[in-house]
């Protein structure tokens, strides 16, 4: 389950990347777990996390209630910059939930966000990136997308028809963020990112 | 997955969903390459078909793995948990999987995106095995294997795909270099590409022992990652 750890891109366009997470841990806090992650989840919701999810249901941010009615086991949310990250931060230390939570982002700035409201890192897991037959891989413009969803679950030739449509002018990088939105079943995908990255693609 | 093919209209619009390419169209009508499928459950799960003809009967053994490692939404029996590994440092907090003087490593095979068989695997477990690591014992791969002392994997699962699978195992810091050497060398000669993880608690002043280490010997790493923050309760004893 390392499915926010090896996202790819630039300093610049992961400085506008963080995933926050909360997670149960079997056999010792999992009791009545569940309406604190539910919690969690209205508390990321108030400071504007781009996308939120379990692992039921992911990616869809028109459907708040629903996602957190079926959320129970763990909760994830995504945010674009580090204010966001720093006040969701602070309203889930005040919240008290007992559940542990999980950062993830360039290690320097999520720092900054967890200085800010007084907490530190406990425990790191670091990315020593992709090893083996690597001429397999897509190119990297395709996995700063794919990689977005840690499951894999966005196939590089939806994000190669994607930049295709953009390309024609039958739909914009925003809308076709969206539609890939959805595959990735965590709620992990950045949507703001990734029609950047696309319209980026798509300039080309 | 299966394409109900008197059904299917040729619209294609299923093909691009598929994470492996495992989908095509093929006379007309849209194909799926069962040697190659995961059982993922994307095409499916992504509405794409307009007449519904996208199929998954569960399979038996040892097919039954490409659903369970590949669709995230399935829960292993083995483990109880949902996905590909373990709750492994994400909450190290409450666990204390990970002690200080310890590191964690993760081998993500076939991510991103080209899915592995299981004896690319058995390869690289048991190199580690010879090595003396620890593999994890609520890890599904682990739970694979004939032995854990030599990280042989059966060999009736061997030709199983799956999108991916992940050796979780442990060793002592000092180890880190010699096992890393022995990591790359097999790396040569897997047929598929798994993501490199290590793991590490956090020293009192907020120093992390391995990130020196890394630094130190020039091992490139990301410069994002994933952080526990220690919000758990009941904290343990780390």
């Amino acid at each position: 389950m390392t499915h926010t750890l090896h996202r790819r891109g630039s300093r610049e366009s992961l400085s506008g990347d963080y995933t926050l997470m909360m997670l149960q841990a079997v056999g010792i806090n999992d009791k009545d777990s569940t309406p604190k992650i539910q919690e969690y989840l209205r508390i990321v919701l108030r400071h504007n996390a781009r996308n939120i999810g379990s692992v039921d249901m992911g990616g869809m941010l028109d459907k708040t209630e629903e996602v957190i009615a079926n959320a129970s086991k763990i909760g994830h949310a995504v945010f674009d910059n580090q204010a966001d990250l720093t006040a969701a931060l602070k309203e889930i230390k005040e919240a008290d939930l007992g559940i542990s939570v999980i950062a993830s982002g360039i290690y320097e700035n999520v720092d900054e966000c967890l200085e800010k409201v007084g907490l530190k890192h406990h425990t790191g897991n670091f990315s020593l990136g992709i090893w083996g037959k690597t001429e397999k891989l897509p190119g990297d413009d395709i996995l700063e997308v794919t990689t977005m969803c840690g499951h894999a679950l966005i196939a590089p030739n939806l994000v190669k028809a994607m930049v295709k449509e953009i390309k024609a002018g039958t739909r914009t990088p925003e809308a076709a963020a969206k539609v890939l939105m959805p595959q990735c079943a965590c709620g992990v995908f950045n949507p703001v990112r990734a029609g950047k990255l696309l319209a980026a693609m798509a300039a080309k | 997955m299966k394409i109900i093919a008197d059904e299917c209209i040729a619209c294609e619009a299923c093909v691009p969903y598929c994470p492996v390419g495992a989908l095509t169209m093929k006379d007309d009508v849209a194909v799926i390459d069962q040697d190659e499928c995961v059982d993922c459950g994307v095409c499916l799960k992504s509405g794409s078909c307009p007449v519904d003809c996208i199929v998954f009967e569960p399979a038996p053994w040892p097919r039954s793995l490409r659903d369970t490692f590949s669709n995230p939404r399935t829960v292993h029996k083995a483990t109880g948990i949902a996905g590909r590994g373990t709750e492994e440092m994400k909450t190290n907090d409450v666990t204390g999987r990970f002690q200080r003087g310890w590191v964690g490593l993760g081998c993500e095979f076939g991510r991103p995106g080209i899915g592995t068989r299981f004896r690319d695997v058995d390869k690289v477990a048991q190199v580690l095995a010879k090595h003396g690591v620890a593999f994890e014992p609520k890890n599904p791969v682990t739970v694979l294997m004939e032995d854990v002392k030599t990280g042989k994997i059966r060999e009736d699962v061997l030709n199983e795909k799956v999108l991916s699978a992940i050796i979780e195992c442990l060793f002592p810091i000092e180890k880190f270099q010699e096992i890393i050497t022995a990591l790359k060398e097999v790396a040569r000669e897997v047929d598929t590409v798994f993501s490199v993880e290590v793991i590490n608690r956090a020293d009192p002043d907020g120093s992390y022992p391995l990130r020196k280490l890394l630094n130190e010997t020039g091992i490139p790493h990301y410069i994002n990652g994933k952080q526990c923050v220690g919000l758990g309760r009941p904290l343990a004893d780390v």
